[in-house]
């Protein structure tokens, strides 16, 4: 029940999250900012870096528990009886 | 093209030379890597070994098209400051991919999306999905022969057709070679070619206009913002409302989660901890060269608004070869044009093997499953060269915008494949009467309002908006999703439908691609999901239908 819950609840809010961070002139769009970072206006600059580092930073967040993931089925996989094993091709 | 300045390298055997010379470095790639493709396996996946940066690379390089080179720029000088932050959220696709369904495709060992369509919901599913699917990868395939025809055309002064029939052969020819594991190692050299050829001019551009971040051109550019700001006040304007940057999700994001050549890289890794390192080496190389694309689209625009650089309308596509022709020598533009043409073909591969395992695999597999494996191969080297031949003779009478086809191919795959894919991943109930009303209806409705077949059946009447497949997209994606939830839901429910549905296997190939080895029925079963996914779809599609005010 655990690596469930946690593989259905990883895949919901990384997808939210990504699509945040991707996003971000949508949020920019709804509430306008009106000043400036590194010498650009802020609701140009801050959709690219996030789109950029943002992205690249969640993708590391994302495999890491993805491969954490994977191994708590393995692992509950590996407690159950030999009876109730579905075919693997 | 007879426009007021003839745009061309005055030298063009420096091009023809350096162009040749990529090309035989992609032939001898390609036969090298390809040389032990005995099987179907091999050749639309590269036996599915593929190391995660070489994968990173090649699936940056299969998204970036020749767009990045000649469209996106030309959208920049056109719409501004909201393409850009269009194109941003396309970073998103591997990633998304990757974590919603792309694991579990790989552990399931499919080809391609559609081949998890055909074991989930079966046979006719799975040919409708294929279709619809043939017909995104070959305007997508398309989009990148316009390109590479008018890159011959610009810049060699080689005839449109000619450079399209004859650079478009030997390309075809090229893939059809190559295969995947071809294509995969070509796509990671074209990838450091495209990344090369496309920043380091840039940053000769940049020093020639006087910006002082030249060393650095995808972010330093800051010092050119005040004089763009006093001679274009509105380039950084949003322009549009909310409800035009929304409406990206459901047409881009999503777009891109069901498209097939996208998809097929994730399942070339050779295990799902290198698939999903391959991710991150994608994230951060991609985010690098678009970055590099809106600063040369800044750039352009900077040229013609301080610099006095007039750019006629039909020639807004080649901005980028045009900036270098104007502030870099000849030889720089011929390296320019080996990282266009590099481009077009890593994602031209990337189509047609698309088209080559749809074929073979997704159609005459399927319906002919006992025929040898050497004949499916011969099938799939015919279809990989058939899909090429027809995107170059749809290419003779080639559309206006480039980018605007290729991202309209975008919302086609979201409406028709996506939901199929995510909810079949996600949720056992789905089955296949749902699956076929919501690939047959969505996709009559993305088409029915395009501007392409009705242009007076339209959700906006802002043509690019339309022509993109924004808001078509923003009505149909949500409805597939809600068709294939509640026909689903219902036909699950009637006794008589019983016998046609595969309920029991449908359940244990969910478990098993999920990674799990037991079937329990609390997994992926969820009715509140689906009924919030439901609701959601509704509230969008109705908003979509509301004015836009544009």
């Amino acid at each position: 029940m655990k690596a469930y819950k946690k593989e259905v609840q990883f895949t919901i809010w990384m997808t939210v999250a990504f699509i945040l961070v991707g996003n971000v002139g949508l949020i920019f769009s709804i509430f306008p900012v009106d000043a400036m970072l590194f010498g650009f206006p802020v609701m140009y600059i801050v959709p690219i870096l996030m789109g950029w580092f943002g992205v690249f930073f969640l993708t590391i967040v994302a495999g890491k528990i993805g491969n954490r993931i994977d191994d708590e089925i393995d692992s509950e996989n590996s407690a159950l009886g030999v009876s109730d094993e579905v075919k693997d091709v | 093209m007879m426009e007021a300045q003839n745009w061309q390298l005055s030298n063009p055997i420096l091009g023809l030379a350096v162009v040749g010379a990529t090309f035989l470095l992609f032939y001898i790639v390609g036969y090298i890597s390809n040389r032990k493709s005995a099987s179907a396996k091999e050749l639309y996946i590269g036996g599915g070994n593929v190391g995660a940066f070489t994968n990173g690379l090649a699936m940056a390089a299969t998204y970036m098209s020749l767009a990045t080179f000649l469209g996106i720029t030309a959208l920049i000088l056109q719409l501004q400051v909201p393409f850009i932050m269009l194109w941003i959220q396309l970073i998103l696709a591997i990633p998304l991919i990757t974590i919603i369904y792309g694991t579990s495709l790989r552990r399931m060992g499919a080809f391609s999306p559609t081949h998890f369509i055909r074991d989930r919901y079966g046979v006719t599913a799975s040919i409708i999905a294929a279709l619809f699917m043939i017909l995104v990868s070959i305007m997508y395939a398309l989009g990148q022969m316009i390109g590479i025809a008018i890159t011959f055309e610009t810049l060699l002064g080689i005839p449109y057709l000619t450079g399209l029939f004859v650079f478009g052969i030997l390309i075809v020819g090229y893939i059809t070679i190559g295969g995947m594991a071809g294509a995969t190692n070509n796509a990671a050299i074209q990838m450091v070619i495209i990344a090369l050829m496309f920043i380091i001019p840039l940053g000769a551009i940049m020093k020639a206009v006087g910006a002082e971040g030249w060393y650095f051109p995808p972010l330093f550019y800051s010092d050119m913002v005040p004089a763009m700001l006093e001679s274009l006040p509105t380039f950084f304007d949003y322009q549009f409302s909310p409800k035009w940057y929304f409406s990206i999700i459901p047409a881009l994001t999503i777009g891109a989660l069901g498209l097939p050549h996208l998809a097929m890289r994730v399942y070339t890794a050779s295990n799902l901890k290198s698939a999903r390192s391959a991710m991150v080496w994608f994230a951060f190389i991609l985010g690098l060269v678009f970055s590099a694309t809106y600063a040369m689209g800044f750039v352009g625009v900077y040229a013609t608004a301080t610099q006095g650089l007039t750019i006629s309308e039909g020639d807004a596509d080649k901005l980028t070869i045009i900036l270098n022709l104007v502030y870099n020598p000849e030889w720089v533009t011929a390296l320019v044009i080996a990282g266009a043409i590099s481009a077009g073909l890593s994602t031209l591969s990337g189509n047609l093997l698309a088209i080559g395992a749809l074929i073979s695999q997704d159609i005459i597999a399927t319906l002919k499953p006992n025929i040898p494996q050497r004949l499916s191969l011969r099938i799939g080297f015919v279809a990989i060269f058939a899909g090429g031949l027809i995107s170059i003779l749809l290419a003779i009478e080639p559309p206006a915008f480039l980018v605007v086809s290729i991202l309209w191919a975008f919302g086609l795959a979201g409406v028709t494949n996506a939901p199929l894919i995510i909810v079949g991943v996600w949720w056992k109930e789905a089955n296949k009467f749902g699956a076929i009303a919501a690939s047959v209806v969505g996709g009559a409705i993305y088409i029915i309002v395009s501007p392409f077949v009705f242009p007076s059946i339209v959700l906006t009447g802002h043509g690019v908006t339309d022509g993109m497949g924004l808001s078509g997209a923003m009505l149909a994606v949500p409805i597939s999703f809600i068709l294939l939830i509640v026909v689903s839901y219902i036909t699950n429910r009637m006794p008589g439908l019983e016998k046609k549905l595969t309920k029991q296997s449908d359940i244990e190939l969910i478990e098993r691609i999920h990674g799990w080895k037991d079937i329990k029925s609390y997994r992926y079963n969820s009715t509140v999901g689906a009924g919030v996914t439901v609701i959601v779809s509704a509230a969008i599609a109705v908003w979509a239908l509301m004015p836009w005010g544009m």
